[in-house]
């Protein structure tokens, strides 16, 4: 039988032990409807999930946390809407459990009253691509209210206009002394010239593999990862509805088990309705570029790296990479 | 259903059970270290453990708690923990 020590030496063995326990159980919700953009391409609207009527106590935010707690929830990521339009509801997380922000950065989170809060913010191609899908330049305003920031990092977008032109934004976000995570747009609004072709994704993952090279400190990344967001395929799985680990657990009526996140549910803000999937449930999931899925469907499937060190390297690489972007390991 | 009398036997059939359920190589349920951790040597995950739960309850009568899935890390401390448990259920 393989085990993991057959399987690695004394330095992998040791990263391995650091993450191998640590049982992160996460669930996504939505803390608001309301966003101060409108971007295309953004799943929240464009599949009318900005529809249910939004919880407006604390309170019951409150023992809604709470509650999340006692399934066994440990990590909390808060997505919107722009949950920042909301800082009540962040704190009523915040308080209570590891929580992770997703913004757009336009308003700063207010650092005396959430001073570890890890913040993820979001900046979708450059300046043209924001201006065009997003309205307006916000990566400009968002580097402003961060720079130097030892709980944010950008979440890049990379858009297929970026193939050839990815490394001034990474250059940018070192400038500000942030870190930044890479992952691909899901065209949900199909945005005519913004939907990835083959020979795209081939370019991007290799320019992906160059950014991480050149800006180890600034890029948290993973060769692996970049292979499996561009082809979609772990060995001989591809990703799709049959595969994805980030299913809401109540609405998972697929036909045979699957490897999938514990308990895990993505949340309205009406604090009652569940969606189907941690993204939209009018995406295409053949197509979906979601890099939080990918990466869990790396996570869930350890045993199916057990066939040699390298595969296995990859799994550490790519739990590593999960746990220093949600703060269960340091940078 | 296994008679729990006799903790070889039931360290045997949870190996012979981790094999099939977890389509584990190379290995025969004989041939299974006990003292084997779990985790940290056979990759075994909690989604993999609540699998086997599930097998244990129906062939033991017993349900595992998920909160003691960090302490069973080895097949000899689940086996322990089964005849605990069906020994505590013929007790009560």
């Amino acid at each position: 039988m393989k085990t993991i020590s057959s399987l690695l030496d004394a330095e992998w063995h040791e990263r391995y032990q650091s993450i191998s326990k640590l049982n992160i159980r996460s669930s996504i919700y939505d803390v608001t409807n309301r966003c101060n953009l409108r971007c295309k391409g953004c799943f929240f609207f464009s599949s009318g999930e900005n529809n249910v009527v939004e919880e407006m106590d604390v309170g019951r935010w409150v023992r809604f946390v709470d509650n999340e707690k006692k399934r066994g929830v440990n990590l909390a990521i808060l997505i919107g809407g722009e949950p920042t339009l909301c800082l009540d509801r962040v704190e009523a997380f915040y308080r209570r459990m590891p929580t992770f922000c997703a913004t757009n950065g336009i308003i700063r989170v207010p650092r005396e009253r959430f001073p570890h809060m890890m913040v993820g913010i979001s900046v979708w191609g450059d300046e043209e691509d924001e201006r065009l899908l997003r309205g307006k330049d916000t990566f400009s305003i968002s580097r402003k209210n961060y720079e130097g920031d030892p709980h944010a990092y950008y979440l890049y977008t990379i858009t297929p206009k970026q193939i050839g032109k990815s490394e001034r934004i990474i250059r940018k976000i070192r400038d500000a002394g942030l870190k930044v995570h890479m992952q691909l747009l899901s065209n949900d609004e199909a945005v005519d010239g913004f939907s990835w072709k083959d020979a795209e994704l081939k370019d991007i993952r290799s320019e992906m593999d160059d950014l991480l090279e050149q800006y180890p400190g600034t890029v948290i990344s993973s060769k692996y990862y970049h292979e499996i967001i561009t082809t979609g395929k772990m060995g001989d799985r591809r990703f799709g509805w049959e595969e994805c680990p980030s299913v809401s657990e109540p609405m998972d009526h697929r036909d045979r088990p699957q490897r999938r996140l514990i308990g895990f549910i993505r949340w309205a803000s009406d604090l009652k309705t569940i969606y189907r999937c941690c993204t939209s449930q009018t995406r295409d999931c053949s197509t979906c570029k979601d890099g939080a899925a990918h990466m869990s469907w790396v996570m869930v499937n350890k045993r199916a790296h057990m066939d040699s060190p390298e595969h296995l390297q990859g799994w550490i690489e790519v739990y590593e990479m999960f746990a220093r972007l949600y703060q269960f390991i340091p940078w | 259903m296994t008679h729990p009398n006799d903790i070889s036997k039931i360290i045997v059939r949870i190996a012979e059970i981790m094999i099939d359920e977890l389509k584990l190589e190379d290995v025969t349920p004989e041939t299974f270290d006990p003292e084997i951790d779990l985790i940290d040597e056979v990759g075994i995950d909690s989604m993999d453990l609540a699998t086997i739960a599930l097998v244990l309850r129906d062939e033991y009568g017993i349900v595992i708690d998920e909160d003691d899935y960090p302490k069973l890390n080895n097949i000899r401390l689940i086996a322990e923990y089964i005849q605990k448990r069906v020994d505590e259920g013929k007790q009560g």
